[in-house]
């Protein structure tokens, strides 16, 4: 009996779980429902665990294929199969345990939700699922994108799940969109690998994406790195991830910190040896985690929303990764992988308990007086944080952090100019770690303010909630043992470092928590200062987008034509923009909008162009390519000028319209005279025959 | 198998169906579709093509027919409405048989063709039953559709509107 | 057993009933009349299917009535409840299932 096989019925029960709650004909109330789906949901979890002692003892060495169907299509046969080696099982083991400990969760906290909604959610849920071990078990890129889109889908719904919450609504659709794009791309190169393969089976498109030439393969290796980065929210994709928070809290734990954004640092570490072969692409995808990782920690710590902070979070964390599989250490990445979905989903479900005894605020001052109306929910917290600041030999971030940072080590000359780097977005991590832990060790009030969900925080004390949250506390803290056995059954070498860069990467976290702690007490006049207010709003990329980009294009199309000099008001708000043009980064570009607006307009006369409006603004580029383009244009028509091409036009189409009057008497309207025309038709067709 | 016999009804057939064409009495027209369509089931059993026959006696001359039956219910069979049909008929009769001799003309000219090798052998229902179910099965989900969307059309078109309830 | 010449009278007659089919279809001006003639026409075809299908011997004959008969189904059900529509809309007026009253398509 191949145990390759057991890997069919992990996404089974999942499916089963949606397919029930989904189509169920008869109406459900919310604690069947929960019970139906958490179940369901959790079952995948003790189907993995026997094929991940397998796997340890072994048993994945060479990869195992468990096949469900053959497709034929013409000449080409689509296997689809699922797949049993360390990657697959890791991940998958990974992805079922915190899914069934998330929704263990979200038992308890969903639990004053209507029945119709709590059905809705674990429907989803039991989708997302499935959806997800789809992914990380596939053998063949099939099964592998229709996984992919599942869980684009879910995301989605999920984001919108208050749908009577426009934010949602926005959050979500924002999501769908951005996801989207990156998701086109990922079909385009599964598609050129499936042209250069003849085959679907990942086994056979690694080989044929390796072998291809180095041009395409750039491309393709280019294109896949695209879907990686918009499903993971890096860089400059990012922007999806913070909106997508409005969902319900054990959504933001399950999809959008530890499974679902972290598909994409799955993606490259399953096509790793494609990579590998163009080395490129590798170098761009390594600069891309990295700047990711920085911008995502400076980000987080001047967030003032404990769920944006995670959010952020998520994104440097998985940058992480990303720069992990660009220096070629896939069994980093998915170590990484591991222990960040422990401790971040561990941050999520505990920030979710503090903020609803704070009366479901999720504002980090809220937080204050957590410790003390939530003591458990507290330790938790702490405990996530600490692993995720990888405060040095006692947490399992620092195991998996020191892995990465190993590989970057490793890495020549410019890996240890990475490592410098990292080193330091693992510094702000501590940091702002600290200042989620100290707000909420604050002394605060006692007794929660009025509270707005009509939730009772004795509610949130029920085992439910308390047995997710002290087990990935434990997994959060000791799950270090882990990395070991992970990079052995990836067949990574361990690095080794010099002591100077572990007592440097020991040092760099309690350093940041030092500052932490010394932000923390300063007060928060520093969260004032512009750069931390841009940071606030993620470099406000959407509102450079369209102050920059957006707006000069239509003013610019505008002017060509003709149809307003001035320019038209966006339906964007104009403090944002405002905002935008006076942040640091827009400094440059505001003073020299400035220089420009200080000079008085002139007016360049060329043959052929009039001025014909007022110009509102001297736009030098704007104005010559207009005025060139006028010019041209009229060079072209003055030979037309009696415009006889029009007069012969317009005769033309006259003639139609006399022509359409005549004929138009054919049309009796009566079906006696169309049968005759018909069969008519048919006798004469019949004739030629 | 009867080719002699098969041709003897589907004659029958011609003559039944064309006096169906020309009744005026919708009641006599669709009594007369009827004995076309047994005709045709009678021709297709002297053809051993058994199973088109038990088809053509069960679906067509049973529910179809029977559908037209319940329709009969609602036609307008006064002597004035035959009469008017009967006009119209006369008036139409010329184009409608310059219609039919051009359709016709063709087959005047058509070639007789060889007489197959001896070794044919009648398919049975079996054979019917493997090739739809078999190479043709993407056909039979295709019609299986067009039954559906048919069904789904009636529904709607035959249905009353909301506002027309009370009319 | 059946012969060149037996085929070509079978498709003789099948011909025979679309013609008489068509010739009903023209002249006739009620709508229920050119329903039944319509059903005549798709009969042509059928009979044509099985008796080429005997002649070699050829399942794909009755594979090929099957389609028809569904089609014909399909078209008895659909046409039927048009002219049960067109009826009920008629009644007021006065004109009855005639099909030279629906020409709104011309206006």
């Amino acid at each position: 009996m191949n145990i390759a096989y057991l890997l069919l019925l992990a996404p089974a029960p999942a499916l089963a779980g949606f397919g029930f709650l989904a189509l169920a004909p008869f109406p459900m109330t919310r604690r069947p429902a929960a019970l139906i789906g958490a179940v369901a949901g959790a079952a995948p979890f003790f189907i993995m665990l026997p094929v991940l002692f397998h796997c340890f003892g072994g048993g994945c060495d060479p990869a195992k294929i468990a096949p469900i169907m053959t497709l034929t299509f013409g000449e080409t046969d689509v296997a689809l199969a699922l797949g049993l080696d360390g990657l697959s099982v890791i991940a998958g083991t990974t992805v079922s345990g915190i899914g069934a400990l998330v929704l263990l969760y979200a038992v308890g906290y969903m639990a004053e939700e209507r029945g119709r909604d709590v059905r809705r959610f674990f429907a989803l849920m039991n989708l997302f699922v499935a959806g997800m071990l789809s992914v990380t078990l596939a053998a063949d890129s099939i099964v592998f994108f229709l996984g992919w889109e599942i869980i684009g889908l879910c995301s989605f719904f999920l984001i919108g799940y208050y749908t009577d919450r426009p934010r949602a609504l926005v959050g979500a659709r924002k999501a769908f969109v951005m996801t989207r794009i990156a998701d086109a791309a990922l079909l385009a190169a599964l598609l050129l690998l499936f042209l250069e393969a003849g085959s679907v089976r990942l086994a056979d498109l690694i080989p044929a994406g390796v072998a291809m030439t180095p041009e395409r393969q750039a491309m393709v290796a280019a294109l896949l790195l695209v879907g990686a980065l918009g499903k993971s929210a890096q860089l400059p994709f990012q922007t999806w991830l913070p909106t997508a928070m409005v969902g319900p809290t054990p959504v933001s734990a399950l999809l959008h910190s530890a499974t679902m954004v972290a598909a994409g640092a799955f993606l490259l570490a399953r096509l790793a040896p494609i990579f590998a072969a163009a080395p490129m692409v590798a170098g761009v995808t390594a600069a891309i985690g990295l700047a990711t990782a920085i911008f995502g920690a400076i980000c987080a710590l001047a967030q003032t929303d404990a769920k944006q902070m995670l959010a952020y979070s998520s994104i440097s964390q998985i940058g992480f990764m990303v720069l992990a599989l660009g220096l070629g250490a896939p069994g980093a990445a998915m170590a990484h992988f591991v222990i960040h979905a422990f401790f971040k989903s561990l941050l999520f479900l505990s920030a979710g308990v503090l903020s609803h005894s704070a009366g479901g605020s999720t504002a980090i001052r809220a937080l204050a007086g957590g410790s003390a109306r939530a003591p458990m929910a507290f330790l938790a917290l702490a405990a996530g944080a600490a692993s995720l600041a990888g405060l040095p030999f006692v947490t399992a971030g620092w195991y998996s952090k020191e892995a990465v940072l190993a590989a970057a080590w490793d890495a020549g000359v410019i890996g240890k100019l990475l490592w410098l780097l990292s080193l330091g977005a693992a510094a702000v991590t501590a940091a702002y770690a600290a200042r989620l832990i100290l707000a909420a060790a604050a002394p605060g009030a006692m007794n929660a303010a009025p509270n707005t969900d009509d939730r009772h925080s004795d509610d949130l004390a029920r085992p439910s909630i308390r047995a997710p949250l002290v087990a990935l506390a434990i997994l959060a803290l000791l799950g270090g043992v882990l990395v070991g056995p992970i990079l052995h059954l990836l067949h990574e070498a361990h690095h080794d470092l010099a002591f100077i860069a572990v007592a440097l990467g020991a040092i760099a976290p309690l350093l940041g928590a030092w500052v932490g702690y010394r932000l923390h007490a300063g007060g928060d006049a520093w969260l004032h200062t512009p750069f931390m207010r841009d940071a606030r709003r993620g470099g406000q990329v959407d509102a450079r987008y369209q102050a920059f980009v957006v707006r000069p294009f239509r003013r610019f199309k505008n002017r060509i034509a003709r149809a307003d000099p001035f320019e038209i008001r966006l339906p964007m708000p104009k403090v944002a923009a405002a905002e935008a043009e006076a942040a640091p980064i827009g400094g440059l570009l505001r003073r020299i909008s400035r220089w420009r607006r200080a000079r008085r307009p002139i007016r360049i006369r060329l043959p052929g162009w009039r001025a014909a409006e007022p110009v509102a603004r001297l736009d030098l580029v704007g104005q010559a390519t207009v005025s060139a383009g006028t010019f041209i244009t009229r060079l072209a028509t003055r030979a037309l000028q009696p415009d006889r091409i029009d007069v012969a036009g317009t005769g033309a189409a006259r003639a139609v319209g006399g022509f359409a009057e005549f004929v138009r008497r054919v049309q009796t309207g009566r079906v006696r005279d169309y049968l005759f025309a018909l069969a008519l038709g048919v006798g004469v067709l019949l004739l030629f025959a | 198998m009867n080719a002699g016999l098969a041709f003897v009804f589907a004659l029958l057939g011609v003559a039944a169906s064309a006096l169906a064409a020309t009744r005026t009495n919708a009641a006599r027209a669709v009594a007369f579709l009827l004995a076309s369509l047994l005709a045709l089931g009678a021709a297709f059993f002297a053809l051993d093509a058994t199973f088109a026959g038990a088809l053509q006696i069960l679906v067509y001359a049973g529910a179809v027919v029977a559908v037209f039956i319940f329709v009969l219910i609602t036609v307008d069979s006064s002597a004035r409405a035959i009469d008017q049909e009967g006009r119209g008929m006369r008036q139409a009769w010329p184009a409608a048989a310059l219609a039919s001799a051009l359709i016709l003309a063709p087959l005047v000219f058509a070639p007789v063709p060889a007489d197959p090798p001896s070794s044919v052998t009648p398919s049975t229902t079996k054979d019917v039953g493997t090739l739809l179910f078999g190479p043709w099965a993407i056909a039979v989900e295709a019609a299986s559709f067009l039954l559906l969307a048919a069904l789904i059309g009636v529904r709607h078109i035959g249905g009353r509107d909301r506002n027309e309830e009370e009319g | 057993m059946m012969g060149g010449t037996m085929l070509i009278a079978l498709l003789a007659a099948s011909g025979g009933l679309f013609v008489a089919g068509a010739f009903g279809l023209v002249s006739r001006r009620g709508v229920l009349f050119q329903l039944i003639s319509i059903e005549i026409m798709l009969g042509a075809p059928a009979l044509a299917f099985i008796a080429a299908g005997a002649y070699h011997g050829n399942a794909a004959g009755q594979g090929m009535y099957v389609l028809v008969l569904a089609l014909a189904a399909a078209e008895a059900a659909l046409g039927l409840a048009l002219y049960v529509r067109l009826r009920r809309g008629a009644a007021a007026e006065g004109s009855v299932g005639d099909s030279d009253g629906i020409s709104e398509l011309k206006r």
